[in-house]
């Protein structure tokens, strides 16, 4: 069943304001299992409905998971929360904890990743459009469920609207999707693109990955490491920002770790010399994909996955 | 957001870093009772947001496109000639009278400083520093930022300080040393030491040097703050430190809990249309050369819309990430601020909802023509949320509009109509 989630995914949503409800009714009606929700001010005792649905409202997220045997959490606390949030998960061991938020402080993360060493959980984002699994029909994020079909292609990325972008294109093109995750565009994430591709290399019903980056940073660098070193299935890759104007980077330090290495050119020539197929405009993600799977003779057309 | 210096080293006094004496003054009155506190060897600095001040200069406004352009077309050239004669943005003088010379053409009402840094419009000068000089022996360098991929923060730190230390790293990258930070641990003194022993400081100011990194560090944690960078501080003559340059740079983010940042915020330093796309709430805008407008949600979404008019032929007016759009007086925020920038000749509008609803994005594009009075040629392309909803608002609007599903022919619509440069007669797709 892919990566990161499957048919046994018990959702806790934690955040019930207005976005949140929004999104929750939108995974329900996409057919997610919704087992709990988190929000403060709810006492017990509290449910939260939405058509044939109910779920529990906890005060505590322990509370939750001990009621409910929820095993993944998607976050909507706004940003002055967000890190505490994290927090509460990992020490209540959620497996799989999914934070959405923008805008949490980046000294907030520092402590998060700490947190996360050594600990039973796995984090995606913040700063991200979340996970969705077309097949199980598990939507834990903000995605517009309409450009989904489920298939045998995993999308990962740094932007949340490029994931649905290359998906609109990889459906248009007939091509159905394994597992989508956003990782995220924060300095500071949990999982990173590298971790996501070595998911998917082991996962038996992703037969190749679009993977999509941006200027900035090391992350693709680290990925096309990894690609050269042990990816067994094609990538199509694009790098967003190749036309952007050098960065208004705070100060000159920020260049020391990355040196010139932050440019698209420097990732996209990376990732190549790895061995990843490039999509020069964002416009040609999906059919770059369509010629990689009938070139490996994993083109599977709609209707024939399982 | 940026800091001026003279905060910086407020900053670091109060949290007992060694910086030398001084403040920063406005007017001729503030400037003499300093110097009459600290004179009568001083350093004027101007104090701007912008880094290359020392090799920079300061002109009046009508003359900031000319020297810019010079400074950039042979910077290697400036670098002997401004010290000396033409004004920089960081003097030396002796006595009051010397002082006040390098101090008023600085505060002249329509001073600015030009460096490589500023671009061609020069920074206004908000206040000039005047500091006691310091007698200094070696220069050093010092920082503290955030490392991504580690999830810590990392201290860069090298015995070459005073000068690009990107170009050190480029010339002789074993003179840097990288120092990453225990986040539990933090930086305690004796990890001070040790660095400050590592850089080969004199036994004298082994402890004086772990202090200040130590302190430096406490900066970096109270102000949320992304980058705190020393370049230089000094071994003195008397064998001990001094941080004599100071830049600190805080995370946005966590403005909520310093009230906004506002007492260490400057405007004036600020670009108005960015301030004003901040004020109106949209996520992130970025004036460019090109001649068609883009409004987009999602950096990401935002730069590849950019890369794709780019490779059909077209140029960017602008980078505009609007944010999430559940309103849609936001979207007529984002498009008064494209149509009255004169260059946009054509507006590309393109959502791919996720939160945002794009049937609210219709709703915002058709008030806005109506109540901007819009005449540019107005290309739509929109996805996602509630997509046929917001396709249908567009539609039954009767606006000229011209419509593409897929971003690729939307970019060839938006570069044609660009380059056609005359508004088209109404169609649909």
């Amino acid at each position: 069943m892919s990566i990161l989630l499957n048919n046994r995914t018990r959702l806790l949503i934690q955040g019930l304001g207005n976005e949140g409800q929004n999104q929750i009714r939108r995974s329900l009606d996409y057919g997610t299992k919704v087992v709990a929700g988190v929000h403060p001010g709810f006492r017990g005792g509290e449910t939260f409905s939405h058509g044939n649905h109910t779920f529990p409202v906890f005060a505590t997220v322990s509370e939750a998971v001990e009621n409910t045997q929820a095993n993944c959490t998607i976050i909507y606390v706004p940003a002055p929360g967000a890190a505490d949030a994290i927090l509460e998960n990992v020490a209540a061991e959620v497996p799989l904890i999914v934070c959405i938020t923008e805008g949490v402080p980046v000294h907030d993360m520092i402590r998060v990743r700490t947190a996360l060493e050594g600990s039973k959980s796995k984090l995606i984002g913040p700063n991200c459009p979340g996970i969705i699994q077309p097949a199980s029909n598990c939507r834990v994020g903000i995605h517009p469920p309409d450009v989904f079909m489920p298939g045998n292609v995993g999308v990962v990325s740094r932007s949340g609207t490029l994931v649905y972008e290359a998906v609109d294109q990889l459906t248009r093109a007939g091509i159905g999707q394994s597992t989508c995750v956003g990782v995220g565009g924060d300095p500071i994430i949990g999982e990173q693109q590298q971790a996501i591709l070595r998911r998917f290399n082991s996962d038996p019903d992703t037969d190749a990955v679009v993977l999509i980056g941006e200027i900035g940073g090391l992350a693709e660098q680290a990925a096309a490491a990894y690609i050269k070193r042990s990816m067994n299935k094609p990538v199509v890759a694009f790098i967003a920002g190749a036309t952007a104007p050098p960065g208004r980077r705070m100060g000159h330090a920020g260049a020391i770790i990355e040196g010139e290495a932050g440019t698209a050119e420097a990732k996209l020539t990376a990732l190549e010399e790895a061995g990843a197929v490039i999509s020069r405009s964002p416009a040609e993600i999906g059919s770059t994909m369509r010629r990689v799977l009938e070139e490996a003779g994993k083109y599977q057309p709609p209707g024939s996955t399982d | 957001m940026n800091i001026h210096e003279y905060q910086a080293k407020q900053l670091f006094k109060s949290h007992g870093v060694p910086v030398p004496d001084g403040g920063a003054a406005t007017t001729e009155r503030e400037a003499r009772d300093l110097l009459k506190e600290i004179g009568p060897d001083v350093v004027v600095k101007a104090q701007v947001h912008a880094g290359g001040r020392g090799k920079g200069r300061i002109v009046k406004r009508d003359r900031t496109t000319r020297i810019y352009n010079d400074l950039t077309s042979d910077p290697e050239r400036h670098e002997g000639q401004i010290i000396g004669r033409r004004r920089g943005g960081v003097r030396l003088a002796s006595g009051t009278e010397e002082a006040l010379k390098e101090f008023r053409p600085m505060m002249e009402p329509d001073a600015r400083l030009v460096s490589i840094q500023t671009g061609p419009d020069g920074a206004p000068v908000s206040a000039a520093l005047i500091e006691q000089q310091t007698s200094i022996a070696k220069e050093y360098y010092f920082s503290i930022q955030v490392d991504g991929a580690n999830g810590q923060p990392l201290i860069v730190a090298s015995a070459e300080g005073g000068q690009s230390i990107e170009e050190v790293n480029r010339t002789n990258p074993r003179a840097v040393l990288r120092v990453p930070v225990d986040p539990v641990e933090g930086f305690p003194s004796f990890r001070g030491r040790s660095l400050a022993s590592q850089l080969g400081l004199p036994s004298s100011a082994i402890r004086p040097a772990g202090e200040m990194f130590a302190n430096l560090y406490r900066v970096f944690i109270d102000m949320d703050a992304s980058l705190v960078e020393v370049n230089p501080f000094v071994l003195t003559t008397e064998g001990t430190v001094v941080a004599i340059d100071g830049k600190v740079g805080l995370d946005d983010n966590a403005s909520f809990r310093h009230g906004g940042y506002e007492e260490w915020r400057d405007r004036s330093q600020e670009n108005p249309t960015e301030i004003e796309a901040e004020e109106a709430n949209i996520g992130s805008y970025i004036k460019l050369d090109g001649d068609i407008g883009c409004v987009v949600n999602g950096a990401g979404l935002a730069m590849a819309t950019m890369d794709t008019l780019m490779l059909h032929g077209g140029e960017p007016a602008n980078f505009l990430d609007i944010g999430t759009v559940n309103r849609k007086d936001r979207v007529i925020e984002a498009l008064r601020i494209i149509v009255n920038d004169p260059d946009v000749k054509t507006i590309f509008i393109n959502i791919f909802g996720g939160l945002a609803r794009v049937d609210i994005v219709a709703e915002g594009v058709v008030d806005a023509v109506k109540e901007l009075n819009i005449q540019q040629p107005l290309v739509v392309r929109l996805n996602g949320s509630n997509v046929e909803e917001g396709r249908r608002v567009l539609h039954d609007s009767g606006i000229a509009v011209q419509t593409a599903d897929e971003l690729g022919d939307a970019a060839e619509l938006a570069v044609q109509a660009a380059k056609s440069g005359k508004r088209r007669s109404r169609s649909s797709n």
